[in-house]
């Protein structure tokens, strides 16, 4: 095909790291013809971000060491050409979307300084000349169409006082600064909450749409590539596994990974939706709050007084029974590890009252009974566990401050590997020596060492691949099942919840704005902000998008504009 | 029975254990493709080797004390006197290799004691705060302000100036630094879930200060003890070169240099020798710390 913008032509990379080579890329191939989308999907460390680096001749090398195999952008191989030539084409042919928007700035500059650096050194390479207010109006012209208002002000912040979506956008805009013709996405709105990541794609779509550009977009998640490709690059091992249309793939993928990737996925809707059931016999309330106020005070200035309270949770009220798993559903910042961390007796509460068990909190989170109560499992293994301990070491600190002897220790470490699904020889090896669902099995083994009833999951697999997510939650049923413990669930991934809980509320600025069964809440939501957020969930079929809560562009702003900084 | 989610799935090998190099294996690469850690490292061998080994090695032993040998006085360097000798005839060769014995006990005087206060305020200020903080730290700041010079004459114009109270008076100030290195690393510690987690397991405040922090500060404090050794040399060879550390005719290297340098520059080795015994131990030290620091990847 002579229409091809970008032909990626049976690319092989290997890296060489202590003094071993390792291959990354196999006989990768990828074009893109002149306004089509592309997505290019796999797992971490699939060798997608490798390619993409590739083709931007970013790569460092070493240790990188590209083998064999060419990038042609409009027929010129990219490998071929000297530093400055290939330079040419950065910015103003192929250009790039990077996945953190606070990272891809630099924090001491304005915005307006950052914007204006790239187009002198692009007008530099070009060999043209302008002058501060030519750059300002290409600049201003840019954030129009990237949907942006407000430009002085926008101009003139540092990255700090945007908000996320708004850093994103602004990224967005930096990388059509020079009217591209290819623009590379990496994993854009990751980092952000769900329905600003809509807002995002939508961007982007129109933006390929109306600037006639062609876009590869690199991402590992199924329902975002349902709405940003034409065609589908399926990527394991550094190997292209299936590449298709988009209706191909997702009616019919052959690849056997493919097929795992795609039902990996929770479903939000229709026949394969999992509708999970209280299954205790007896079921009697073991938490209850009522009226719960959190607030932080802000300290400022040089005598550090309290200036102003940051009110984190709004009269919350709960009620939870034994054997439930309830989900606190909501965006970052809407209070939900608050609540969580109030429960786990971390923070005291403003005001209100908690019951755990019949108890008030108060009177006995101090008491080390409450740890056998009361457990957790963070997010991040990696940061959850301390890197310089063993499994054996990491397991055994709860037990040691309840009072276990040491050999009774080492029988309930390896007994508690074994509820985890993990070999007992795991015990000496340190946090890094496992992979990241490993880490989180340990992390649910320590939670469960002091058989608490209740454990709160916060968020345990979003630092974690689709398909890993699947076995941990698998293993977090067993263990209920097993040990009839109640599970409190914090996530933003609502798809997830659907499937996962048996309750949900879902929390919105620090108060529940709706709460209930999760089957009742997804089929009808009542509140504004419920459909907006339902509605903004990627799904993988048409079928699941026709369910989706309805909800216009205006009522959705109206509802998400009190979030949204400055 | 499995959940339906996780059915399909079921097979993903995430209980397999990862292949990879262990973190040892990592940094001994890094260690070793580093090839000044490797001349510093060698470095540090042989001065610690020459200081335990002295008696032995040495040419003429006698010449660490106060022995007279008028016959050889301001020899130059040549076969029997390898570095020379000095005013009073005594081979500055075997001065040295004695010299490092006194350095080195210095190193390890003043460590020995500024290490353990210095890391053990540091985790204090660091995993307490507030108040705890407040009063370390500002504490560490002011004995920072002091000019170091200024201190150790204080405290030997008080005492009486020999090896010991040099000791005590670098001891006073180094403190401080391991100090604010330490309250540094467990500050950014503390934002790490595991500290938490351990308080959510019932862990008490040693627990979590010494079994927990204290680890992931040990990379940092090692790289900083090897730099900090050549440091310590040079600042008591500075007081022995004052004449408030090392009394002759204890074979020091500050001292050597001080005497000798009354004979510049005729008699030049009397200086020099000494002078480059101590840019050797302290360019190892040096070479070696920054090799610690590549290969454990902390800054100090």
């Amino acid at each position: 095909m002579e229409d091809n913008i970008l032909d990626v032509r049976n690319l092989n990379i290997s890296f060489s790291n202590y003094g071993k080579t390792s291959k990354v890329l196999r006989d990768v191939s990828i074009n893109v013809s002149r306004g089509e989308r592309v997505s290019l999907i796999g797992q971490s460390g699939s060798g997608k971000t490798v390619t993409m680096r590739a083709i931007i001749g970013t790569l460092p090398t070493p240790p990188a060491i590209i083998e064999s195999g060419e990038i042609l952008y409009e027929n010129q191989n990219l490998l071929a050409l000297n530093r400055i030539e290939r330079n040419k084409i950065k910015g103003s042919g192929i250009s790039i979307i990077l996945q953190d928007p606070l990272l891809s700035f630099n924090p001491v500059l304005t915005i307006l300084r950052q914007m204006e650096d790239i187009i002198k050194y692009s007008d530099i390479r070009i060999g043209i000349s302008r002058g501060h207010e030519g750059r300002k109006k290409l600049i201003t012209e840019t954030l129009r169409k990237v949907q942006l208002s407000d430009y002085e002000r926008i101009l003139n912040s540092y990255p700090i006082m945007l908000s996320g979506g708004m850093r994103q956008r602004v990224l967005i805009g930096m990388a059509l600064l020079n009217n591209p013709k290819l623009l590379i996405a990496d994993e854009p709105g990751t980092a952000l909450d769900v329905t600003t990541q809509k807002e995002i794609l939508d961007l982007l779509n129109s933006l390929v749409k109306d600037e006639g550009l062609s876009l590869l977009f690199i991402t590992h998640n199924l329902g975002v590539v349902r709405e940003m490709a034409d065609r589908i690059y399926v990527m394991q091992n550094g190997k292209i596994v299936e590449t298709n249309s988009r209706e191909n793939i997702f009616k019919k993928p052959k690849h056997q990974y493919t097929i795992k990737l795609m039902e990996s996925v929770p479903p939000l809707f229709g026949d394969k939706v999992i509708d999970v059931k209280n299954t205790n016999s007896e079921v009697d309330e073991i938490i209850s709050v009522a009226n719960l106020n959190k607030s932080f005070p802000i300290r400022t200035g040089f005598f550090n007084r309290i200036t102003s309270q940051n009110h984190a949770v709004k009269s919350v009220n709960l009620t939870i029974n034994s054997g439930d798993i309830y989900g606190i559903a909501g965006e970052s910042g809407s209070g939900k590890t608050t609540i969580a961390k109030i429960l786990l007796g971390l923070y005291g509460a403003t005001s209100g009252t908690i019951k755990i068990n019949n108890l008030n909190l108060a009177e006995q989170a101090e008491l080390k009974s409450y740890r056998k109560l009361i457990q957790i499992v963070y997010q991040n293994p990696g940061s959850s566990l301390n890197r310089k301990r063993t499994v054996s070491q990491i397991l055994s600190v709860p037990l040691k401050f309840s009072g276990y002897s040491n050999t009774m220790i080492k029988d309930r470490v390896n007994e508690l590997l074994q509820m985890v699904g993990l070999p007992t020889s795991y015990s000496s090896m340190y946090p890094h020596e496992l992979s990241g669902g490993q880490k989180q099995r340990v992390a649910i083994a320590r939670a469960l060492s002091l058989e608490p009833k209740i454990i709160v999951l916060d968020e345990p697999t979003s630092a974690l691949d689709v398909l890993i997510q699947g076995t941990v939650i698998n293993l977090l049923h067993r263990l209920k099942k097993q040990l009839g413990l109640t599970y409190i669930f914090i996530s933003h991934d609502l798809s997830l919840m659907r499937n996962f809980c048996n309750k949900i509320a879902i929390m919105f600025k620090g108060e529940i704005c709706e709460a209930g069964n999760t089957k009742d809440i997804f089929s009808n939501p009542q509140h504004l902000y419920t459909k907006a957020l339902i509605s903004s969930i990627p799904v993988i079929s048409d079928k699941e998008e026709s369910l989706k809560p309805k909800v216009t562009y205006e009522e959705r702003s109206a509802v998400l504009q009190n979030t949204r900084k400055i | 029975m499995n959940h339906p989610l996780g059915t399909n799935i079921s097979g993903e090998d995430d209980t397999e254990q990862h292949r990879s190099l262990t973190s040892s294996q990592m940094a001994w690469f890094r260690f070793r493709s580093n090839p000044s850690s490797i001349i510093g490292a060698f470095i540090v061998l042989s001065v610690i080797f020459v200081a335990i080994f002295a008696p032995l090695i040495a040419p003429s032993p006698q010449s660490a004390g106060s022995f007279v040998d008028f016959m050889n006085r301001h020899s130059p360097p040549s076969r029997d006197f390898l570095f020379g000798t000095d005013n009073v005839g005594r081979d500055i060769f075997t001065r040295v290799i004695f010299g490092y014995r006194v350095s080195l006990g210095l190193v390890v005087g003043v460590l020995g004691f500024a290490v353990p206060f210095g890391v053990f305020l540091g985790l204090l200020a660091g995993y307490f705060g507030n108040w705890t903080e407040f009063v370390i730290m500002r504490f560490t700041d002011i004995m920072l302000a002091i000019p170091p010079l200024a201190m150790a004459l204080a405290i030997t114009a008080v005492l009486s100036p020999n090896l010991i109270n040099a000791m005590i008076a670098i001891t006073m100030l180094w403190w401080t630094w391991h100090t604010r290195l330490i309250y540094r690393i467990v500050k950014a510690q503390m934002n790490e879930d595991y500290v938490e987690a351990a308080r959510v397991a019932g862990a008490s405040h040693f627990h979590i200060m010494f079994r927990e922090l204290l680890p992931n500060c040990i990379s940092a404090i090692s790289v900083k003890i090897s730099l900090d050794a050549g440091f310590v040399i040079l600042f008591g060879a500075a007081l022995s070169f004052l004449g408030l550390g090392v009394q002759p005719p204890t074979p020091d290297l500050g001292t050597m240099v001080s005497t000798g340098s009354e004979y510049l520059p005729e008699y030049w080795w009397e200086a020099l020798m000494p002078g480059l015994a101590i840019l050797y131990a302290i360019l190892g030290f040096n070479l070696l710390g920054d090799g610690l620091r590549d290969m454990m990847d902390v800054e100090v």
